[in-house]
């Protein structure tokens, strides 16, 4: 119990800390902010429960006031601008990537994880996408059209968080709950 | 079956303990009443695992640990009015942003209401002369400080032994001189782990840890000097380059 | 950096944090729907003169926590340049400005423990029905405690990463600032149990 609730506090202040230290650079120098990497991981390595609880308890911090979006972004206000769609995504993303990532085993964990984060970037880009449509009042394809330059970073993001859940699983893998076996 | 005044203080009866597959502790008896008790020990020695044994967070393979007459990796509950923890880090000890929820965190698991740890919190401060302290937040504070605020924590929950894991280790002469002073006037047992013989001069009894295994026991001044010689000896030699397994 | 509260006492520190939250919450949706430059401007200077009241420390401390702002409102500056629309990019810039401004604000002046009261409050339902929420409230005072130390962590990892390349760090920081993470949550979790566990 006081493991599961340490573990998804640190992945909670991980997202968090993804979004404050300075934007990780991307081969061919594209700089992104690794936060959604973050929130990637939570499932990835985590699990779709304790995975979708880490994001959500980040979110709610978020929400009580504090600047914890990446860019000192914070309170109540994030859920109404234009990338809330993104934010109320999150948590939805990462209980997907989770539950891919617990259900794909047959598969070396860098694959599974990987194109979990990816299925989860697709949830999150749906979220993203009405939400956009929503606030600036427009199509959803022109909302869809607003986000596209994105795609490209966060496919990368997915291939990098399957390498980073692997990578993790071989370093600590007690700790990668989505794959741990269930406590006897 | 000791009553609780009869039970010893410290009675570790045939400790053993692997993890990950590795052996780190060997069947380690100890009995003891002293009120200052040090074990001193190398790095990897075994003294940490030791020190989280003592302390109930890790219940060993074989043997069992009683504190007063608790047994501390079971009870739990018990266990908390029975033996404190000082790790070395106390980053990794501090749970909460501000000074007096950190206080008031034990406090609210022994049961007192929300009030009472206040009241507790206040009384704690102020015994330390750090009243000024209440409702400062934990990040900027320093080392030191932060490892007087772990101090202040455990001590407010009134414990009755209290586990030392090298929290000196790191700190500068005058902060450790400051901090040492602290724990002299502490009132309840104090076990110190060290890998430093002087933080541990002037207690009732030391213990020598090497491989697990107790080599060394009896009086501060001779098993110090003991340790003190053979880390001499080893300094001269080149183990460093030993890997484990 | 994280605002914690701030140790310049205010007068706002002992309103009751409900209802500072509650007032945030309605300020920042007002600040949503009010589609005035002028109004957003007068938002803003009420924003500044709650940081000035409590004196200058404050004003300082709480002025540079906004500063993290300024890539958005360059973006933001940029953008309504080219589109000519320099009107909307002000409310916007303004409204940004003032809404993490005044969220700051709450953070700043009201206690974590009277947050989470907040939190217990609104979880109240939730334990009526048999769910724990204790877990909640420590989970929050985690994160709010451990991230500035985890941040602290990533820039000493990406200092020891520059002092031996010549690029700044790449991708694979991720892994072992994870890493810390999990070490400090396994480290959490033995804190916790030496003190009574949940």
């Amino acid at each position: 119990m006081e493991r599961n609730i340490a573990l998804i506090a640190l992945f909670a202040a991980l997202i968090a800390a993804l979004g404050i230290i300075p934007a990780v650079m991307l081969p061919f120098g594209v700089p992104i902010t690794a936060q959604s990497l973050g929130v990637m991981l939570c499932g990835t390595v985590l699990g779709a429960k304790r995975g979708a609880l880490a994001v959500l308890l980040f979110l709610l911090l978020v929400c009580l006031g504090l600047p914890l979006l990446s860019g000192g972004k914070g309170g109540l206000g994030v859920l109404v601008g234009p990338t809330g769609g993104f934010v109320i995504g999150f948590p939805v993303a990462a209980f997907v990537a989770g539950f891919v990532t617990e259900r794909w085993r047959n598969a070396p964990l860098a694959l599974s994880a990987g194109v979990a984060a990816a299925v989860g970037g697709v949830v999150l880009y749906a979220f993203g996408i009405v939400g956009m449509a929503i606030v600036l009042d427009k199509t959803l394809a022109q909302a869809a059209l607003l986000v596209t330059a994105f795609i490209p970073g966060d496919a990368i993001k997915a291939v990098i968080a399957g390498l980073v859940t692997s990578a993790l699983y071989r370093a600590r893998p007690r700790a990668v709950l989505s794959r741990a076996r269930p406590a006897a | 079956m000791g009553g609780w005044t009869l039970a010893q203080p410290l009675a570790l009866n045939n400790i053993s303990l692997a993890l990950e597959g590795r052996a780190i502790l060997h069947g380690i008896t100890l009995h003891g009443d002293q009120r200052r008790i040090g074990i001193v020990g190398r790095n990897g020695s075994g003294k940490s695992t030791l020190a989280r044994v003592i302390a109930g967070l890790q219940a060993p393979d074989s043997g069992e640990v009683r504190l007063f007459g608790v047994d501390v990796a079971r009870d739990r509950k018990a266990a908390i009015r029975t033996v404190g923890i000082l790790f070395q880090n106390p980053d990794h000890q501090i749970i909460f942003p501000t000074v007096d929820e950190e206080i008031a965190f034990g406090l609210t698991q022994l049961g007192r209401s929300k009030s009472e740890a206040a009241a507790g919190v206040r009384a704690i401060l102020e015994e330390f002369g750090k009243a000024h302290w209440a409702g400062a937040a934990v990040h900027p504070l320093s080392q030191g400080q932060k490892q007087l605020l772990c101090l202040m924590a455990i001590l407010a929950m009134r414990p009755r032994l209290i586990v030392l894991d090298e929290p000196l280790a790191g700190l500068d002469i005058p902060t450790r001189m400051q901090l040492t002073r602290y724990l002299d006037g502490v009132d309840a047992h104090l076990l110190h782990i060290s890998h430093d013989p002087a933080t541990l001069v002037g207690y009732d009894r030391v213990i020598w840890i090497a491989d697990g295994r107790i080599v060394g026991d009896g009086a501060a001044r001779d098993v110090l000097a003991e340790f003190t010689a053979d880390m001499e000896r080893l300094g001269g030699m080149d183990d460093i380059s030993d890997l484990a397994g | 950096m994280i605002s914690l509260t701030s140790p310049v006492e205010t007068w706002a520190h002992g309103w009751r944090a409900g209802a500072k939250l509650g007032a945030l919450c309605l300020a920042t949706m007002g600040l949503f729907v009010l589609n005035s430059v002028p109004g957003q401007g007068a938002a803003f200077a009420v924003m500044l003169a709650l940081y000035a009241a409590p004196g200058a420390v404050f004003f300082r401390s709480g002025i540079v926590r906004l500063r993290i702002l300024w890539p958005f409102l360059l973006v933001i500056l940029l953008w309504h340049l080219v589109t000519a629309t320099p009107a909307e990019g002000a409310e916007i810039a303004l409204r940004l400005v003032t809404a993490v401004g005044l969220a700051n604000l709450v953070t700043m002046t009201t206690r974590l423990s009277d947050m989470i009261g907040v939190v217990r409050w609104l979880a109240a339902p939730l334990r009526r029905i048999g769910i724990q929420t204790r877990a909640l409230e420590l989970g929050i005072a985690l994160v709010i405690r451990f991230t500035p130390m985890l941040a602290a962590k990533g820039a000493a990892l990406s200092r020891a990463w520059r002092a031996r390349s010549p690029r700044r760090p790449g991708w694979r920081i991720v892994l072992p600032f994870t890493l810390i993470a999990i070490d400090d949550a396994e480290h959490v979790a033995e804190a916790l149990k030496a003190r009574g566990g949940i």
